[in-house]
């Protein structure tokens, strides 16, 4: 069953969607960069016959609130991880089981630190503290490659950024139409789409895993060149007490490419 | 000239690359046009996913975006990608692929000249983007300061619009009065600690220096204050810069940006600084001088106390408060005794050094809220909302009292007393005129003063 959330604040900005269970065990699934709520469709309802299931959109992607894209708070992944904390709030949940993809695994880990009593635990697929390779650390990519993706983001949005453009720039006349992208599947704004990645890929959270006390869950795939399994081990490793499960799955999104095993993992890890 | 007839052929040397995969994305088939263009053998393709034969730029991109939308849509169109080449410069393709059941058929079309003209085009749209920015958060901020009509919501607009283009996620104005007193007027309270710390206001001794500190990263600001990069991580911000607001005649504040992650503040950014900055200033230090000029004309110059004009001012809207709250309101009207002999017989130096002893005297003991104001010569006027005749009375004898304070500014003056008479306007009674107020505390003045020096005189209205 759908329940409708309040229309206000963070829950309309974010574009939170509930179902499942009212009052069973919350979990929040957050998507990563590129993506919208859409990237957990294959997962999200194998929980809704258990526990509430929340998801949302990330301010800039699916059909979260463009007009809320404040530049200065969205500069770090401190900024995505208060509007988690506004929406856990707003619902006015704990316990929370967080599941969060790629970037939000760290937005995750901020928002647990820093409010750790709202958290239940933590699992975090495909997470990297530090995608850029530094002094001793191992990330996979020189900034460099950072450019080259900026580039590549660029050049696949020239052709309709334009034609987007007038609607993005939050049309007073017609909102409807302005802050609000529907057109196609994980649509984002590619100018935020542009910002977002040079914050999730220019982030360095490694000193922030140490300061983590929520159990947690690190599901890490095969063959995902985004988050390679040094990475993996590295956030096992800094997170005390952590788990780490390595999946058979291929790539970086195995909540696409394989989701019963990840299914699977999350049931094992919570029972 | 042949005609193909082969199905093999019109596959193998399609005019487009083309490869089938695995639900993984791992090569199952490809077509000669893709070895060809790709350079490599089929043992090199076959097996691998396709995902590995692009260059890292693309790979970030296909993880992110190509796939995600693949699998949810089943199908994707003209996705600019790059195909890695070894040592070679890498070929810009334009991919499209489809799902038809566990596998994926993906076209791939050589697009280097198109990838060349867009190339161009993108640096031209950005370097354009950049200048046009900036035209217009120069123009924002200038429409946006013009309006502003206080230092408060100059300050404000200033922050909103620095934050807003140079991308930081907080940050705060701090302002330096007269006396040289800073305070943050808009934004992050712990500014000015930090600013303190990274000593960025520019000192008054020097010339003052348009010059943005910054500070990039935690790491750069551990080694330069490990205080200040303890506040730095208590409010979750990792970078700093501080920009020094300076006027004709010196430092007039900062403005500090704090950011929320390591950045690299390049010419065009400190420049976006300094132009914002200077802009403010000069709003500022007009802001300051139309304040000056009410002030003169509001003030009496040798005291500093309201004039004559402002204690009408205030007298009125302390008036019509007292008969909407139902409330006393209260004047003191006071004189100097013997003031003209000390005129007379020390000049009218000594005589101005008196009353602004006097009026900081009485400044000093009145009741907060109190206005305190010179009604001309040596008559003191104080207007005491909610005041009853007790209230008056006792503030009157403070007042009494510090002026008989021996005043140490010329030898001989020694002492001097004032004779007082105090109005109160009683709730529920007909409201008097201004005028009518004054000649009555003025009549109770003279009541006292005849009856002798330091004495004090109450009547209602």
């Amino acid at each position: 069953m759908t329940t409708s959330p309040p229309a206000a604040g963070a829950v309309a900005r974010n574009n939170v969607e509930l179902t499942g269970v009212v009052a069973a065990r919350p979990m929040v699934f957050a998507h990563g960069f590129g993506c919208s709520h859409e990237a957990w469709r294959d997962v999200a309802p194998h929980f809704t016959g258990t526990n509430q299931v929340i998801t949302f959109d990330q301010v800039g992607a699916g059909e979260s609130d463009l007009s809320a894209y404040d530049r200065g708070k969205y500069d770090s992944l401190h900024g995505y991880a208060d509007d988690l904390i506004e929406i856990i709030d707003e619902l006015g949940l704990d316990d929370v089981v967080y599941v969060g993809h790629s970037v939000s695994s760290m937005i995750g880990v901020l928002a647990s630190i820093r409010r750790p009593e709202l958290f239940g635990a933590l699992i975090l697929v495909g997470p990297s503290p530090r995608y850029v390779d530094a002094d001793g650390y191992t990330g996979g990519f020189t900034e460099d490659d950072i450019d080259a993706l900026l580039d590549s983001l660029d050049s696949n949005y020239l052709g309709w950024s334009a034609v987007m453009a007038p609607a993005i720039a939050g049309n007073a006349d017609r909102p409807e139409v302005g802050d609000r992208l529907t057109a196609s599947f994980c649509s984002v704004d590619p100018t935020i789409a542009s910002h977002f990645a040079r914050v999730t890929f220019m982030s360095d959270n490694r000193a922030d895993l140490p300061k983590v006390t929520t159990p947690t869950l690190v599901l890490q795939s095969s063959d995902d060149i985004l988050a390679p399994l040094p990475v993996g081990t590295y956030v096992h490793q800094h997170i005390r007490g952590s788990e780490m499960v390595v999946m058979t799955s291929r790539g970086h999104m195995p909540n696409l490419s394989d989701p019963d095993q990840l299914v699977k993992e999350i049931r094992d890890f919570l029972s | 000239m042949t005609i193909e007839t082969s199905f093999e052929d019109l596959y193998q040397f399609a005019a487009c690359g083309q490869l089938s995969t695995d639900a993984d994305g791992v090569v199952v088939v490809v077509n000669e046009t893709f070895l060809d263009w790709s350079g490599r053998s089929r043992e090199q393709v076959i097996g691998v996913m396709f995902r590995d034969l692009l260059t890292r730029g693309s790979q970030l991109f296909y993880e992110t975006r190509y796939q995600p939308v693949l699998r949810l849509g089943g199908e994707i169109r003209e996705v600019a990608l790059e195909l890695s080449r070894g040592d070679r410069p890498g070929l810009p393709i334009l991919v499209n692929a489809t799902v038809v059941g566990e596998s994926t058929r993906i076209a791939v079309f050589d697009s280097t000249q198109r990838q060349d003209y867009e190339r161009d085009l993108l640096a031209a749209r950005r370097a354009a983007e950049l200048s046009e920015t900036r035209v217009r958060v120069l123009q924002d901020a200038s429409t946006a300061f013009f309006t502003a009509s206080t230092e408060q919501s100059l300050a404000e607009a200033l922050l909103e619009i620095a934050r807003d283009a140079l991308i930081a996620a907080d940050g705060a104005v701090v302002l330096q009065d007269g006396a040289g007193i800073r305070r943050v007027v808009a934004g992050n309270l712990r500014a000015l600690e930090l600013l303190d710390l990274w000593r960025a206001v520019p000192d008054l001794a020097e010339p003052p220096v348009e010059q943005v500190t910054t500070v990039a990263s935690l790491l750069e600001a551990e080694a330069t204050s490990a205080a200040g990069a303890g506040i730095l991580r208590s409010v979750r911000m990792e970078a700093l810069t501080a920009t020094p607001l300076t006027g004709g005649k010196g430092a007039l504040g900062s403005l500090v940006l704090l950011f929320g992650r390591e950045r690299d503040f390049d010419g065009p950014a400190l420049n976006l600084h300094v132009a914002l900055a200077r802009q403010a200033s000069q709003v500022l230090e007009r802001l300051r001088l139309q304040a000056e000029l009410e002030n003169m004309a509001l003030h009496d110059q040798l005291t500093g106390l309201a004039n004559r004009n402002l204690l009408r001012e205030r007298l009125s809207h302390a008036l019509a408060r007292a008969e909407r709250a139902g409330r006393e309101v209260s004047i003191i009207f006071l004189d100097l005794d013997g003031f003209k002999e000390i005129n007379d017989g020390f000049g009218h130096r000594v005589g101005d050094a008196v009353l602004q002893v006097v009026a900081a005297r009485v400044n000093g003991v009145v009741r907060e809220g109190d206005i305190v104001g010179r009604f001309g010569g040596d008559e003191f006027l104080i207007v005491c909302e909610e005041a009853d005749t007790g209230a008056a009375l006792l503030i009157s004898e403070r007042v009494v009292a510090a002026i008989a304070e021996p005043i140490p500014v010329v030898e001989g003056v020694g002492c001097i007393t004032a004779s007082v008479g105090i109005a109160t306007v009683l709730p529920g009674k007909p409201l008097p005129t201004l005028d009518a107020l004054v000649r009555a505390a003025d009549a109770a003045m003279y009541t006292s003063k005849s009856a002798g020096a330091g004495r004090i005189t109450a009547v209602t209205l």
